[in-house]
C-alpha cells in the first residue's frame, strides 16, 4: 500500500527520466526512413539525389549539435573533418577508377595529377586505392586531428569564442592548402569523374548509417556522460569543482563528433561524385551551425529537421532568385539567434516539458488539498507563509480581503 | 639571401600596418563590449565601397575618404548595434552567429547596389612612387603612409581610452561591468559608442585598403579572420596586444611566404599561434579575469 505522502514524494522529488528511445520516436523514425528508402521507386532521380545529400548533411549537422548543443563547444571548422572524410573516399575512388580507365594520354593516374605534371601516384597516396584503407584512414585521421586539437586547447581551458575563431582559421587554411597543392588534391576544381554510388542501395546504406549514428548520439546524450556534458556546457567551473575532468569529456565528444562528420563526408563523396575545397571550408562549417541551430542544437533529431528545412528551402528558393537566398539566410541567422535560440525542436520540447511540469504541479496541489498531507501542509503554511494570515492558511482561504 | 629577407622584412611592415588598422576596431569591440563581430570584414568591405564612391562620385582621394568612411561605417555599426546586437551581450557566441547573418546581408546589399564586378580605387597622386630602401626594391610612399596611419590610429585610440572621461568609463566597463553600472556609468551607451567607434575604424581600414586591393563584395572575410588571429595571439586585455600580434603575424607570414610559399607561411604562423595560446591562453597581453564564473 502506498501512502499519499509516498506518492507525493515520488511525484515531487523523483527526477522524471525520459525513456532512451520512446515508442513513438521509434515508429516515427521507422516511418520517415521507410518513406526515404522507397522514394527511388516512385520519385524522380533529381529529388533522390537531393535526399541522399540532405541525409549526409544532416549527419554533419548532428555532429555539430553534439559538440555545440550538448558540450558547449562552438566549432566553426567542423567542415575540416567532413572534408577530410570526403577527400579520403573521393581519392580512393578516383585512384581505382584511373587504374581501370586510362586517361586520354594513356596514364593510369588520376587526370588532374597528369595535368599537373605528376607521372605516378605519390607513394603516400598509393595505398588509398584500396577502399578498405581509405575507410580506415577516414575513421582514424580526422579523429586523431580532433584529439590533438582537443588536447591542445581544451586542456588549457580554451573554448567559447577563442575556440570558434581558431577553428575558423584552421578551416580557412586547410581550404587554401587544398587549392595550393592541386597536383595532389585537384585544387580549385576538386576531384570528380569517378565511379559514384548514386542508387537506391547506396541510399539505404546512407540511411542505415544515419539511423545508427542517430541512435548512438541519443544513447550518448541521454546516458551519464550526456548528463555530465550538459553540466559542462551550462557551467564548466562548477562541473570541475564537482570533480569532473571537464577537458576529457570535451575531448571525447569532440573526437566522436569529428569521426561522425568524417563519415558523413565519406558518404557524401561517394554519393555526389564530386568533392571540392568548398566541402572543407568555413562556409560549410557555418552553414552546418545554422542547420543545427534552426532544428534545435540541444536535441538529436533537430539537426535532421533543420538541415532538411533550410537546405530544402535553399534549393527551392535559389531556383527562383539566387541572390535572395543569401538574404534569407542572413535574416534567418539573426532571427534564430535573437528569437529562437533553442531551435524548432528545442522550443517544442521545452513547451512539452513545461506542460508536463505544470500538470505535475497541479496534481501535487490536488494532493495538498485533499489527502492527509493537506493538514500538515496547512499547518506548516500557517507558520511560514507570510503572505496570508494564520487562519487563512489553516482554513485554506484565499486571504484576500476586498 | 639575407638581403632579400631584409627586403621582405621591410615590405612586411605594410601588412603589419594593415593588420593593425583592421584589428584595432575589432579589438576595441571585443575587448570592451565582449562582442564577436563577424561582420567586421564586411564593414571593411563597405568602407572600401564608400571610398570608391567618394572617388568616382565626389572626386575626392584617400585623404577625403578616410573621415567619410569613418563616419559612414560608424553609423552603419551604430544601426547594427541597436537592431541586432542589443540584448545579446551576455551571449558572446550568439553575437558571433548574428553578426555572421549581418555579414551575409551586407554582401547581398552591396552586390545589389554595385553589382559583382570589381572596382578599382586609385591612390592619391602625392603618395605614388617610392623612395630607396634597404634591399633592391624601392619602398612605396603609400606603404609609409599606411604605417604612419596605423601608428596615428593607435595613438588616437590610446588617447581616447586614457585621456578622456569617456575612455575612463570604457576601461571601467571592461574591467567590471556590473560595478561600473552601479557607479552610474551608462554601460549600454558605452557599448553602443564603442561599437560605432570600432566599426568606424573598420571603415578607415576599408578606405586605405581600397587603393591596394581590388574592391569586391567578398573581399572582407580573410581580413576578418586575420584580425581575429591578431586578437587571439595578442590578447584583448591591453591595446598593446594589437600591434604586437599584428607584428608577429604580419612579419611571420611575409617572411615565411618568401622562404616557402604563402600557404605554408600561413600554416606555420597558425601553428605558432596555437603554440603561444597553449602557453598563454588569453594571448600575450591578455589578463586573467578574477571571477570564476562562466568563462568566455
Amino acid at each position: 500500500m502506498t501512502t499519499a505522502s509516498a506518492e507525493l514524494g515520488r511525484a515531487r522529488f523523483t527526477l522524471r527520466r525520459e525513456p532512451m528511445f520512446p515508442l513513438w520516436s521509434i515508429f516515427g523514425v521507422a516511418a520517415v526512413v521507410a518513406i526515404l528508402a522507397t522514394y527511388p521507386l516512385y520519385g524522380t532521380e533529381y529529388v533522390m539525389n537531393l535526399l541522399g545529400m540532405f541525409v549526409c548533411f544532416s549527419i554533419f549537422a548532428l555532429s555539430i549539435s553534439l559538440i555545440w548543443g550538448f558540450a558547449g563547444i562552438l566549432s566553426l571548422g567542423q567542415a575540416i573533418y567532413f572534408g577530410m572524410g570526403a577527400y579520403f573516399i573521393a581519392l580512393s575512388l578516383k585512384l581505382s577508377y584511373a587504374a581501370e580507365n586510362p586517361t586520354r594520354y594513356g596514364g593510369t593516374i588520376p587526370d588532374y595529377m597528369e595535368w599537373n605534371g605528376l607521372t605516378e601516384v605519390p607513394a603516400i597516396m598509393a595505398p588509398l586505392m584500396h577502399i578498405e584503407v581509405a575507410i580506415v584512414c577516414l575513421l582514424f585521421f580526422p579523429t586523431l586531428l580532433a584529439f590533438i586539437f582537443g588536447v591542445i586547447t581544451f586542456k588549457r581551458h580554451i573554448y567559447g569564442v577563442y575556440c570558434a575563431v581558431i577553428t575558423l582559421a584552421e578551416a580557412l587554411i586547410l581550404q587554401e592548402f587544398i587549392i595550393e597543392y592541386q597536383a595532389y588534391t585537384g585544387g580549385f576544381n576538386g576531384i570528380t569523374d569517378y565511379e559514384t554510388y548514386n542508387n537506391m542501395y547506396f541510399l539505404w546504406v546512407i540511411l542505415a548509417v544515419a539511423v545508427l549514428l542517430f541512435g548512438t548520439s541519443r544513447l550518448l546524450t541521454h546516458s551519464r556522460i550526456g548528463t555530465v556534458l550538459k553540466s559542462v556546457r551550462d557551467n564548466d567551473v562548477r562541473a570541475e569543482f564537482n570533480g569532473y575532468e571537464v577537458a576529457n569529456y570535451r575531448i571525447f565528444v569532440f573526437c566522436f563528433a569529428s569521426m561522425m562528420a568524417a563519415i558523413a563526408g565519406g558518404l557524401y563523396a561517394a554519393w555526389m561524385g564530386i568533392v571540392s575545397h568548398l566541402d572543407t571550408g568555413p562556409i560549410l562549417s557555418i552553414e552546418g551551425v545554422i542547420w543545427a541551430a534552426v532544428g534545435g542544437r540541444a536535441t538529436v533529431i533537430g539537426p535532421f529537421i533543420g538541415t532538411f528545412l533550410v537546405k530544402g528551402a535553399e534549393f527551392f528558393l535559389s531556383q527562383q532568385l539566387a541572390w535572395a537566398w543569401q538574404l534569407v539566410m542572413g535574416l534567418l541567422f539573426i532571427f534564430v539567434v535573437k528569437f529562437m535560440p533553442e531551435g524548432i525542436m528545442g522550443t517544442i520540447g521545452k513547451s512539452i516539458a513545461m506542460g508536463r511540469q505544470r500538470r505535475a504541479y497541479a496534481e501535487s496541489q490536488d494532493a495538498y488539498q485533499s489527502g492527509p498531507m493537506a493538514v500538515v501542509a496547512r499547518l506548516r503554511a500557517a507558520f511560514t507563509d507570510g503572505n496570508r494570515g494564520f487562519m487563512d492558511n489553516l482554513l485554506g482561504r484565499s486571504g484576500r480581503r476586498d | 639571401m639575407g638581403d632579400a629577407v631584409l627586403t621582405q622584412f621591410f615590405s612586411g611592415f605594410s601588412l603589419v600596418a594593415i593588420l593593425i588598422i583592421a584589428a584595432l576596431g575589432l579589438a576595441v569591440i571585443f575587448g570592451v563590449a565582449g562582442v564577436i563581430n563577424m561582420a567586421h570584414g564586411e564593414f571593411i568591405m563597405v568602407g572600401a565601397y564608400v571610398a570608391s564612391v567618394v572617388q568616382s562620385g565626389l572626386g575626392g582621394n584617400t585623404f577625403w575618404s578616410i573621415p567619410i568612411c569613418f563616419v559612414a561605417v560608424g553609423l552603419l555599426g551604430l544601426v547594427v548595434e541597436r537592431t541586432v546586437i542589443r540584448g545579446l551581450y551576455d551571449r558572446p557566441l550568439e553575437t558571433l552567429l548574428a553578426t555572421w547573418g549581418v555579414s551575409l546581408i551586407l554582401i547581398v546589399v552591396i552586390k545589389m547596389i554595385f553589382g559583382t564586378e570589381l572596382h578599382y580605387v586609385g591612390s592619391p597622386e602625392m603618395l605614388q612612387g617610392g623612395f630607396p630602401a634597404p634591399g633592391n626594391l624601392p619602398f612605396p610612399w603609400y606603404r609609409l603612409f599606411l604605417i604612419l596611419l596605423s601608428i596615428l590610429l593607435l595613438i588616437a585610440t590610446f588617447v581616447l581610452f586614457f585621456r578622456t572621461k569617456f575612455g575612463l568609463a570604457v576601461r571601467a566597463v571592461r574591467r567590471n561591468r556590473s560595478m561600473s553600472e552601479a557607479m552610474g556609468i551608462n554601460t549600454a551607451r558605452v557599448d553602443m559608442l564603442i561599437f560605432a567607434y570600432g566599426s568606424g575604424l573598420a571603415g578607415v581600414a576599408g578606405a586605405v585598403l581600397a587603393p591596394i586591393k581590388t574592391v569586391s563584395p567578398t573581399m572582407g572575410f580573410p581580413y576578418a579572420v586575420d584580425s581575429f588571429m591578431v586578437l587571439v595571439l595578442g590578447g584583448v586585455g591591453n591595446l598593446m596586444g594589437v600591434p604586437v600580434g599584428a607584428a608577429i603575424i604580419g612579419e611571420g607570414e611575409t617572411i615565411l611566404a618568401f622562404l616557402f610559399n604563402s600557404v605554408i607561411g600561413k600554416l606555420l604562423v597558425f601553428l605558432l599561434i596555437v603554440l603561444v595560446i597553449r602557453i598563454v591562453p588569453r594571448g600575450i597581453f591578455g589578463y586573467q579575469e578574477r571571477t570564476l564564473g562562466h568563462r568566455r
